[in-house]
């Protein structure tokens, strides 16, 4: 198309402007400080990179886009924290662990992150929009040699609609200041490439359409109802090519994948026979009881001792699997319950150190012997379920250890501390 | 960016001339005066000198930090092959050369420990090998906090900093005679490793001198916050200096607002990333919320500290933030001064703060029985911030130590005349 209107000569289009070349970043630089003297300003420099002095010599002002990108950062980090407090401390407020549903230190994080998104997504905008970005239907580009700017060529482009501007004394001017070469640039003749190309908008309207899609998907989803089953994107991983335990398989006579325990056998380390370590019950010709005591040894014969280690594994695993209701010093004030208590239900987990009363009333896991302890950790108690599943036996013992422990120092009188410490005591 | 280049100025003075011994005096003068103001005040304290040599630790490692952070800027600058610092490296290179004279002022921490004084670092007190009273500290004090062990790391520190330093002071003085441009080559060459062993002895000198004051506590980003924190000191007193040098008529043509403006850029970021760093450590410690890691913050978010913690957030972090983002704060002079002056004031608060909580380590029971027992332990209104005019003047008599050691290396160039990125640097402008 270039060759054409040079070809054809300036009988196409009206004038745009002057589009002068120079050598050198420093000729360009004395040049827009005399274009500017002469009181030219619709004119702009084009240059590979950025170029030392020429903002004074063109006579820009500062830019004002740091303030706006401080603006955005700042609404970034005030944005970030209310999104926080609606999410978290107003619209569904969630007790996690006892932590507070608003606290500043926790939500700096994501304060930060949205200041710095907010402030570069307005950098990088503000800097498009300031520069009138973008231009690709600029009438310069019908010159070739301007497709030299990105590479190894400087560029003062005038333009004519500037008052200033005449055509022979505009044209002196930039050759006065060195340009190698002045063109006259026209515009288009045909009046639809003077504006922003149609494929262009096309482009723009098309990808914002097709970025839409999945949100429209989801919006069907959300409003409608199908027999279709979902769609698998991973159909291998989806349907693996292997039986369950309760899937039928016809190669056995009972049709059942899940092939069980051979009659007579005992799995390794599955053998239960030793009722006080694994029951917790003490075994007579008169029947059997709830054992008070301990287990002598664990089954594999090591003696089994109460000491500190047995203790602080106790605490290590009670801490993990009883405190979510018994609370850590199990009094009953764990985190469920404190949940229920907060949404007004009524049910209270067990209170495991409270003493009974003068009656024998109360205090159920104060009275309970060692064994029945045990036997409610391994199957359960009312709505407590159990943790056989969980808690392997001497973990378990482990536990019922603690607990004993825990009952005797919340229940503890002043004559159970050393006489030497009695003091410390507030 | 275009490589633009300028001559040195024919009229720009470039030798220091006096200017060092009129440093050395004022630094001298300054050290004497106050440091007897210091040992009389230490004295009359009456705690057996334990505030003057809290005061001492947290004025040591003030002035060790503003060498420690312009080593920095004179490594970086070889190894990324920087071009705005060559007219004020050599200022550098002359503040990195105090670290000698600053390792030797930090002896008396030292003598006093190996004469077993106790009272400064909780670890050597004999209660704290006592494992009945402290038993999960008994490995630190085994393996790494021992006087003689401490003492030999000290020198090594010093030893290595002043290696490091003395190097690229000396290969530069070099390139001043001969004018050879393959010295600028070796220098990049060995900034490599020194930026290696300059970041692990910084984060060791850090962990020593400064965290073992609270031993039980421990964090391992500190070392990274105390570098931070110095890099802010530094930068304030390399504007400082470069100002002062100007007044008295030195490096006019050839330090301009241009350079002024990147040395306010570094003071600006690493405000911000001393913040990030505390604002990480605060982070995770809270959440973590570790008995162990949160009785650090304890008694500074809560008590009388939590109002010098305040004060920090606001006046080391926020205002400064906001003000050296701009411009202008950074290219005129007296806005310049008051900045760098206020971040250097800030930079000891922080320095203070991270230390002096640490200070009581009585616990009272029943208003009658008092026991020693350690860094951070007892009841909150046990700690008092309680400012000392020991704690002032332990740190002025260190400045004038510092100011005398800086001074003393202002001799020949003040310019790396022959560099080669020098023209480079003389014409750089901000964008």
């Amino acid at each position: 198309m270039a060759t054409e209107i040079e070809t054809n000569g300036n009988g196409e289009g009206e004038l745009y402007g002057l589009l002068a070349e120079f050598d050198t970043p420093g000729e360009l630089v004395e040049a827009a400080r005399k274009v500017h003297d002469a009181g030219i300003t619709e004119f702009d420099c084009y240059s590979p990179f950025p170029v030392h002095g020429i903002d004074p010599a063109m006579g820009i002002k500062r830019t004002i886009l740091p303030l706006i990108i401080f603006g955005g950062g700042f609404s970034g980090a005030m944005g970030g924290l209310a999104l926080q407090w609606y999410c978290n401390a107003h619209a569904w407020t969630w007790n996690i662990s006892g932590k507070p549903t608003w606290s500043i230190p926790a939500n700096i994080p994501v304060a930060y992150e949205c200041a710095i998104l907010i402030a570069a997504l307005t950098s990088f905008l503000g800097m498009w929009i300031f520069n009138k970005l973008p231009q690709v239907w600029h009438p310069f580009f019908r010159r070739d040699r301007f497709a030299h700017v990105t590479d190894d060529a400087f560029f003062i482009g005038i333009e004519a609609r500037d008052r200033r501007f005449d055509q022979d004394k505009t044209t002196k001017l930039l050759q006065d200041a060195g340009a190698i070469n002045v063109e006259n640039v026209y515009l288009d003749p045909d009046p639809a490439k003077k504006q922003m190309p149609k494929w262009i908008t096309a482009f723009i309207v098309a990808s914002t359409a097709f970025a839409l899609v999945p949100f429209a998907i989801a919006a069907k989803a959300r409003n409608s109802k199908s027999t279709e089953p979902h769609i698998h994107i991973f159909p291998d991983m989806d349907y693996q090519p292997k039986y369950k335990s309760d899937q039928m398989m016809d190669v056995f006579a009972d049709e059942r994948a899940n092939r069980g325990e051979i009659q007579g056998t005992v799995a390794r380390g599955w053998l239960t026979t030793d009722d006080l370590f694994y029951r917790g019950l003490e075994t007579s010709e008169a029947g059997a009881k709830w054992t008070t005591a301990f287990p002598k040894t664990y089954p594999d014969g090591r003696p089994f001792v109460v000491d500190m280690d047995l203790l602080q594994r106790g605490r290590n695993r009670f801490e993990i699997y009883c405190t979510p209701c018994h609370g850590y010093d199990g009094r009953g004030n764990g985190m469920i319950p404190e949940r229920v208590k907060l949404t007004g239900g009524l049910w209270q987990a067990r209170n495991l150190i409270e003493a009974p009363d003068k009656d024998g009333k109360g205090g159920v896991a104060v009275q309970m012997p060692n064994g029945q302890l045990f036997n409610t950790i391994s199957n359960g108690y009312n709505t407590m379920m159990g943790y056989a599943a969980q808690i392997p036996h001497a973990d378990r013992w482990a536990i019922v250890a603690y607990v004993r422990a825990l009952q005797r120092a919340q229940n503890a009188a002043q004559t159970d501390i050393p006489a030497d410490q009695q003091g410390s005591l507030r | 960016m275009s490589a633009l280049t300028k001559s040195l100025h024919p009229d720009d003075k470039v030798k220091a001339g006096k200017l060092g011994s009129g440093m050395v005096k004022v630094g001298i003068g300054l050290a004497a005066l106050f440091g007897i103001l210091s040992i009389i005040l230490g004295a009359v304290h009456g705690d057996n000198w334990k505030r003057f040599f809290y005061a001492y630790v947290i004025g040591w490692m003030f002035i060790v930090s503003i060498p420690i952070g312009m080593l920095w800027l004179v490594l970086l600058h070889h190894l990324v092959r920087g071009r705005w610092a060559t007219a004020v490296r050599r200022l550098c290179e002359c503040m990195t050369l105090a670290f000698p004279v600053v390792f030797i002022f930090g002896l008396p921490i030292i003598i006093a420990l190996l004469a077993g004084y106790s009272d400064l670092y909780y670890w050597n007190h004999p209660d704290a090998r006592n494992a009945a009273l402290n038993p999960h500290m008994q490995h630190k004090l085994s393996a790494w906090l021992t006087p003689f062990w401490f003492a030999f790391r000290f020198v090594v520190y010093g030893a290595i900093y002043t290696g490091i330093s003395m190097y690229f002071a000396k290969k530069s003085r070099e390139q001043d005679d001969s004018g050879d441009p393959k010295i600028s080559d070796r220098m990049r060459i060995a900034s490599g490793p020194a930026m290696i062993l300059y970041a692990f002895t910084t984060c060791a000198l850090a962990f020593d001198v400064l965290m073992s004051i609270a031993p039980k506590w421990y964090s391992t980003i500190y070392g990274v916050g105390y570098w931070a924190t110095s890099e802010v000191g530094a930068f304030s007193a390399l504007a400082l200096l470069v100002l002062w040098v100007q007044r008295n008529g030195r490096l006019v043509h050839s330090i301009n607002e241009e350079h002024y403006h990147d040395i306010g850029k570094w003071n600006f970021s690493f405000t911000f990333f001393w913040a990030y760093t505390a604002f990480s450590q605060f982070m995770l410690q809270w959440y973590g919320n570790m008995p162990e890691e949160t009785v650090w913050y304890k008694y500074r978010m809560f008590g009388e500290w939590q109002w010098v913690s305040i004060a920090i957030l606001v006046g080391y972090w926020a205002f400064p933030f906001v003000f050296l983002m701009s411009r202008w704060t950074k290219r005129i002079v007296p806005s310049l001064v008051f900045f760098s002056v206020w971040q250097l004031a800030f930079h000891w608060l922080n320095l203070y703060w991270n230390a002096m909580p640490s200070y009581d380590w009585e616990v009272t029971y029943e208003g009658t029985q008092k026991l020693v027992q350690g860094p951070l332990m007892g009841s909150l209104a046990h700690h008092h911030v309680g400012l000392s005019a020991v704690d002032f003047t332990v740190w002025i008599a260190l400045v004038g130590v510092l100011i005398a050691a800086i001074g003393r290396n202002l001799t020949g160039n003040l310019i790396p005349t022959k560099d080669p990125t020098l023209g480079m640097s003389l014409a750089h402008e901000q964008l």
